[in-house]
């Protein structure tokens, strides 16, 4: 099943950045479109500045909402006196907590209901920055004076900023409803977990902490909401996938869902932080239904930074591996308390993604994950590229790397002695999910031979030697789970609420009267991935036609046929299907039209380059136009019992999913399309400053077909970015009384260019048996796999001083300090 | 902004006349507005994005008198009589880039496009400045501005490709063995051997793109 | 994030400028480049009844240039620094220092007297000024008065400068020739504040020695700080790796910084020894 397409990188001299990323299309490739490197639909309106983004959005009498924020992590709101605000000239309203708990429910929760919120806090504030307050005004400007002048009483209560002392029985509680701070906890064992352990000849134990970063995109979560016709109230809003949810907004604003329309509007990036994003559109929608007018709600960056639905998985491991001393892995065993914030609104479905990888490409059928989910005074968590299985790619990478030093082994050579080999898929892993397919040793093949590590360890030895100059060497081989099935929201309990089994996407295709091609996609897709290229392509694909000519809309969620949106990878998986099911009911609709006008059997024809035509003699067919021309306006020649016009729709449902055992030993299969890659990084780290470097970065993918390899390319370079900003830069970081220390962009640090390395990239192609043309996803990218091997380049750079990457972020103190100790410990002399 | 604060003078309201574009825009304004937000809700110059406020991101990035500044630490009096220049000023048409906005969408140096018309203009600026640029020289001059989605490989390569296209490159290097071979070159170039770009919407805006080997490979 | 309101003026002469200032004294703050001050009213920490622009006053404009000196009036962009060449003859530790000022954005309207006047402890320019033992040139309702560099920082983000008065120049002596320079920063990313900073200008004797020395070092207590007890130390000194070093290790006492997200108290002792022994070896090695 695999091919292997992509040219190889130049081999480049030491600290030389260069490196290659593109790929042809496929060698004898059964595909017109597919696999080959297509300019974007989306791009021409973007470069001229018209991206058509939420700030950009116009509306006569729009008014516009500031938010007055908690200035304390924990407190009860005593009193929110309004009476200067209001005096403002241009002040319409202030809204406060008091009132969303008389005309509102909670929002959408996936959690307990013990642990309700609201989209501004109601009797209680739970951290620094959250929603207290909404002033309506006639602009931003006078909406913030209004913020500056309510005179706000909150009594304070003692803050919870470790997640350990919040497990303490003397805790303070942060919901009385639901009485402890923990959330959640289970033990899930796949396997033999105790013997394995036992019978180990090596045990890899460690505590790692993963910590707090965020999608982070350049544009914020915003909505305009306005009271509309026939009691309907509408929401503009950059969240993707609220075709989805759109009916639990409704139910948080006491509406039936018929009368609630949300409107897609293109995102400026989400990266998983407008994946579900509700709250901002739920309180749009309760501000304008409160003043009866248009309301705009775009956070700024300090609501975003401080406020936004959500930041992202902030864990603490005891983790353990069983090794054999030949190098075989055994068992994992974890151990995860993962810092949820003030609320659970999504459940733990951070920690179903790292199950449905748990023990990466590796053969190994034991595996013991205990979770608990534990609340302290911080923002609520959700997605964020990866959505938690990134975290346990990297705790899994880490505890190897440390495996094959104690044993002697290259990181490259016990890896491979471990691949789950590609004549055993579909492989189950501990735990019930199924990789469908791969080819493990080939991208590590492909990986190795962009980076020739034989002159990277020479260089290594020498520049140490010679030059005082350390550099190391990282390499790491993750999985990248793709296309989730709903499964994985409620397997975590025993008697969920709401054991929901469709995540669905839908298409619909019209060719007009004219011949021309028309697609309707049914979810909030763009968010600067390509979702319109894509359908564009596929369209072309199955209809032999030139894909400029397809144009792209999306339905409001009162047109939408059942979707899910982007998310998990799954996007472009699922509407191909999606497009595909429709094209072939089209396909059916126009061949029998042609086959009735030219008297042929229908079996004999076919549609080739935009005609429909009979096989073996395309001199005997139709135009497309003509089919359509036929369909539109001639019902008297159309088949018996046919009608008119030229459309057709599909929902295509999650390709593999399967229902967990009662007991949950098996979680059934909920993340089945499995992508793979292999990061290589050659680092140099200056032991006196802390500061790191690439001297070279490669990076290999296997995302099933490929459908467009430059914008494939696209999301491994800008999610390699982002790893590197998870693993040096990024941190949403709390002090000691819950005060949130990043409320900036001077402090929540962003990649620049200097900062993120020119990458080699390469490609795989493993079809996924179960999809469409055999796509996988690929859209979370290098952030699979970039915090692993930037943490084992800087530990092999710095081996001789101890050095264990057991924090994210790493800092420069982290790495000084560590290189001081050793040299301390051995008695050296303090280095400048 | 619509209602005005605490005092009604010339401390708190003013007349401004700015070149906009090559274009005289005036009009009234309170003074504490930032150029950001006249830029864009005044003279719905929406290209000129928000995306902090506070002077990092570089997202609002407009030439003023020719350099580069951020739009929301300036106030729109401070303007007053000068020069601004938006990416409008390239082409506010998307049937007909300027080479700078081709090479982006070439060499695919955007992704949710909320940078892109800082990008744009900062590489319209360096590249004034000087056409040859290593690829970190090129790294280093964009790094005031922020990219979330590109990881900014490719945008150094759209600024590799613009200067090409400024430069009057014969597009050679760029493309075999991606594209069938008809179709190569069909968008590439400027003049010289290759046709010139089809206008998007008749049937370019999604040409297979011949490229086979990556910018930064190449310096 | 939208700035409060506040009385715009922006007087075009001095004497305007200065007026406003006494009229509004500590109630007014001075708009000069606006790369620190707008951000803090965009985020509404500075609420200024009044703001005096001082852009439109061309004699702040300009920059006056002598055998002996260079004078920057206050309002001249940062971005003149990077690209004048007389700047990079007479004064050439400042372009080298001036490309770690944010970003060129925040340069080509950040102004020399905006960043002095600021006065953050982690700022390049504050640094520039004492290690070279700049003037500040103050004008106050009774006429102008001058102020070395090292008198004007009085602590986190405060300098001399009263609430009538103005800083409308900085003057920065011409180094002698032969006179190396160094300037070292480290950040978390480029363009960010520095977690330490030392700019070092020095000169040596026939016989290789050390025989004057300047060191600024920035971020490391509540405003840029001399650092004398490296410069006593090496002066006389023949330079080497061990010698230098040893000598920079004296800094760390001054040390106050505490702990915060970027960098640990413990960290920036190390790192101030580091990039002031960096920035005196590069500057002895451009001295002849």
């Amino acid at each position: 099943m695999t091919t292997t397409t992509t040219p190889d990188s130049t081999p480049n001299s030491a600290g030389d950045r260069s490196g290659t990323e593109s790929v042809p299309a496929p060698e004898g490739s059964r595909h017109r479109y597919l696999g080959r490197s297509m300019k974007r639909v989306e791009d021409p309106r973007l470069l001229v500045g018209r991206g058509g983004y939420i700030a950009d959005t116009k509306m006569a009498g729009l008014t516009h909402a500031a938010i007055y924020r908690s200035p304390v992590a924990h407190g009860r709101i005593v009193s929110i006196d309004a009476t200067e605000a209001l005096k403002i000239p241009g002040v319409i309203a202030v809204v406060t907590g008091e009132d969303c708990k008389a005309h509102m429910n909670p929002c959408m929760n996936f959690g307990p209901a013990t642990i309700a919120q609201y989209p501004l806090a109601v009797d209680k504030v739970r951290y620094a920055g959250e929603a207290v307050a909404a002033v309506i005004a006639e602009s931003r400007y006078i909406a913030e004076d209004g913020v500056d002048a309510l005179v706000v009483e909150i009594e304070a209560l003692p803050p919870l900023v470790d997640p350990f002392k919040a497990l303490e029985d003397d805790a303070p509680i942060l919901h009385e409803e639901h009485g402890t701070n923990l959330a959640y906890e289970r033990t899930f064992v796949f396997g033999e977990v105790e013997d394995t352990f036992a019978g180990a000849d090596l045990v890899i134990e460690d505590r790692l902490h993963w910590g707090r970063s965020a999608g982070m995109p350049l544009e914020t979560t915003g909505a305009i909401a306005r009271p509309g016709l026939n009691g309907v109230l509408e929401i503009h809003c950059n969240s993707m996938n609220f075709s989805y949810f759109v009916f639990l907004i409704a139910t948080a604003l006491k509406l039936p869902s018929n009368r609630v329309t949300m409107h897609p509007v293109p995102a400026g990036g989400s990266f998983g932080s407008k994946f579900t994003a509700h709250k901002v559109p739920t309180l749009a929608g309760f501000l304008a239904l409160q003043v009866q007018r248009p309301v705009s709600y775009v956070e700024d960056r300090q609501d975003h930074l401080m406020n936004s639905d959500h930041h992202a998985s902030d864990r603490y491991y005891d983790a353990r591996l069983a090794v054999k001393g030949d190098g075989t892995l055994l068992g994992l065993d974890i151990d995860v308390v993962d810092d949820y914030g003030a609320f659970l609104q999504f459940g733990v479905g951070t920690h179903g993604n790292a199950l449905s990888q748990g023990v990466g490409p590796y053969r190994m059928q034991n595996l013991r994950y205990h979770l608990r989910a534990v609340l302290t005074n911080k923002c609520q968590q959700g997605a964020y590229r990866g959505f938690g299985s990134e975290v346990q790619n990297w705790v899994l990478e880490r505890l190897i790397d440390q495996a094959a030093a104690r044993l002697g082994m290259a990181p490259e050579e016990i890896r491979r002695k471990n691949f789950i080999q590609k004549d055993q898929f579909p492989y189950k892993i501990p735990g019930g999910n199924l990789y469908d397919s791969g080819d493990y040793d080939a991208v590590l093949d492909k990986a190795l031979g962009m980076v020739d590590l034989d002159h990277w360890r020479a260089e290594q030895k020498r520049l140490r030697e010679e030059e005082d100059r350390y550099i190391g060497i990282g390499l790491v081989t993750t999985q990248e789970r793709s296309v989730f099935s709903s499964t994985e929201f409620w397997y975590w309990f025993d008697e969920p609420a709401f054991p929901i089994t469709s995540s669905p996407e839908s298409a619909t295709i019209t060719i007009d009267p004219s011949g021309e091609f028309q697609v309707l996609l049914h979810s909030q897709a763009m968010w600067g991935n390509s979702p319109e290229t894509v359908a564009a392509m596929v369209v072309a694909e199955e209809f032999g036609i030139d894909p400029a000519k397809v144009n792209i809309r999306y339905a409001d969620s009162a047109h939408a046929l059942p979707g899910t949106g982007p998310g998990g990878s799954r996007f472009t998986v699922m509407v191909t299907g999606a497009i595909r099911g429709a094209s072939r009911k089209l396909h059916k609709k126009i061949i029998d039209i042609a086959a009735h006008t030219l008297e042929v059997p229908a079996e004999d024809m076919e549609i080739t380059n935009g005609r429909v035509q009979v096989k073996g003699a395309p001199e005997v067919g139709q135009e497309l136009a003509e089919v359509a021309a036929t369909a539109y306006f001639f019902a008297l020649n159309l088949p018996e019992g046919m009608t008119s016009g030229l459309e057709e729709q599909y929902t295509y449902d999650h390709p593999l999913t399967s229902l967990p055992s009662a007991d949950r030993s098996d979680l059934g299969i909920f993340y089945p399309i499995m992508g793979h890659n292999c990061h290589i990084a050659v680092m140099e780290v200056d032991p006196d400053t802390g500061q790191v470097s690439f001297l070279d970065y490669a990076a290999v993918h296997d995302a099933g077909t490929i459908v467009n390899p430059i914008t494939l390319g696209g999301h491994v370079t800008g999610g390699t970015a982002q790893g590197v900003g998870t693993a040096l830069l990024e941190e949403l970081a709390y002090d000691e009384a819950g005060q949130f220390k990043s409320a900036t962009f001077l402090d929540y640090l962003i990649p620049t260019a200097n900062e993120v390395p020119a990458m080699k990239m390469g490609h795989v192609e493993t079809p996924s048996p179960f999809t469409e043309y055999g796509i996988k996803g690929g859209g979370e990218g290098g952030r699979m796999a970039t915090p692993g091997v930037i943490s084992a380049a800087i530990d092999d750079a710095l081996r001789e001083y101890g050095m264990q990457v057991r924090q994210l972020p790493i800092k420069p103190s982290d790495i000084v300090q560590t290189v001081l100790a050793a040299k301390a410990a051995n008695g050296g002399a303090a280095t400048t | 902004m619509t209602l005005q604060q605490t005092r009604d003078d010339s401390t708190t309201r003013r007349r401004i006349s700015v070149t906009i574009n090559g274009r005289e825009a005036a009009g009234e304004v309170d003074t504490r507005l930032t150029l950001a937000d006249w830029l864009r809700d005044e003279l719905d110059l929406v290209s000129v994005h928000l995306g902090c406020e506070h002077g990092v991101c570089g997202c609002c990035t407009v030439l003023l008198n020719g350099q580069s500044v951020r739009a929301c630490l300036l106030l729109a009096v401070q303007v007053d009589g000068q020069s601004v220049e938006t990416v409008e000023s390239l082409s506010s048409n998307p049937q007909e880039l300027h080479p700078i906005q081709e090479a982006f969408h070439e060499e695919h140096g955007l992704q949710c496009g909320f940078c892109t018309p800082a990008m744009v203009l900062r590489t319209k600026e360096i590249l004034e400045e000087k056409l040859d640029r290593t690829n970190e020289e090129v790294r280093h001059e964009i790094s005031g501005i922020l990219c979330r989605c590109t990881g900014y490989q490719n945008i150094v390569n759209s600024v590799q490709c613009a200067a090409r296209k400024l430069r009057g490159d014969a597009p050679s290097q760029h493309g075999d063995g991606i594209a069938p071979a008809a179709e190569v070159g069909a968008f590439e170039g400027q003049g010289g051997e290759d046709p010139a770009p089809a206008p998007i919407g008749t049937g370019d805006d999604l040409t297979s793109h011949p490229r086979s080997e990556n910018e930064e490979a190449r310096a | 994030m939208k700035p409060p309101p506040f009385a715009y003026y922006d007087p075009t002469s001095v004497d305007e400028a200065v007026s406003l200032r006494a009229e509004h004294e500590f109630d007014s703050l001075i708009l000069a480049g606006g790369q620190s001050l707008v951000p803090m009213l965009n985020i509404r920490l500075a609420r200024p009844e009044v703001l005096i622009d001082i852009n439109r006053i061309e004699d702040l404009q300009t920059v006056r240039v002598t055998d002996t000196h260079v004078e920057f009036g206050a309002t001249v962009r940062q971005h003149h620094l990077e690209v004048d060449p007389v700047v990079r003859e007479k004064l050439p530790l400042l372009p080298e220092m001036a490309r770690y000022i944010g970003h060129v954005e925040n340069r080509h309207r950040g102004t020399i007297g905006g960043s002095l006047a600021h006065a953050d402890s982690a700022a390049e320019l504050p640094t520039a000024a004492i290690t070279m033992d700049a003037e500040m040139v103050i004008a106050g309702p009774n006429g102008v008065r001058v102020e070395a560099a090292q008198d004007f920082f009085a602590g986190w983000m405060s300098t001399t400068v009263d609430g009538d008065e103005l800083l409308v120049a900085v003057r920065f002596p011409v180094p002698r020739a032969g006179t190396g320079y160094g300037f070292v920063e480290v950040a978390r990313r480029d363009g960010d504040f520095a977690l330490a900073a030392a700019a070092a200008q020095l000169t040596l004797d026939e016989s290789g020695r050390i025989a004057s020395a300047a060191i600024g070092v920035a971020s490391i207590t509540d405003r840029p700080v001399r650092a004398g007890a490296v410069e006593r130390q090496l002066v006389g000194m023949l330079p080497t790796r061990a010698s230098v070093r040893e000598a920079a290790a004296a800094i760390v006492e001054e040390v106050t910084a505490s702990d915060d997200m970027h960098a640990t108290h413990a960290y920036r002792r190390h790192l101030a020894a580091v990039v002031t022994a960096r920035a005196v070896t590069a500057a002895v090695a451009r001295a002849s």
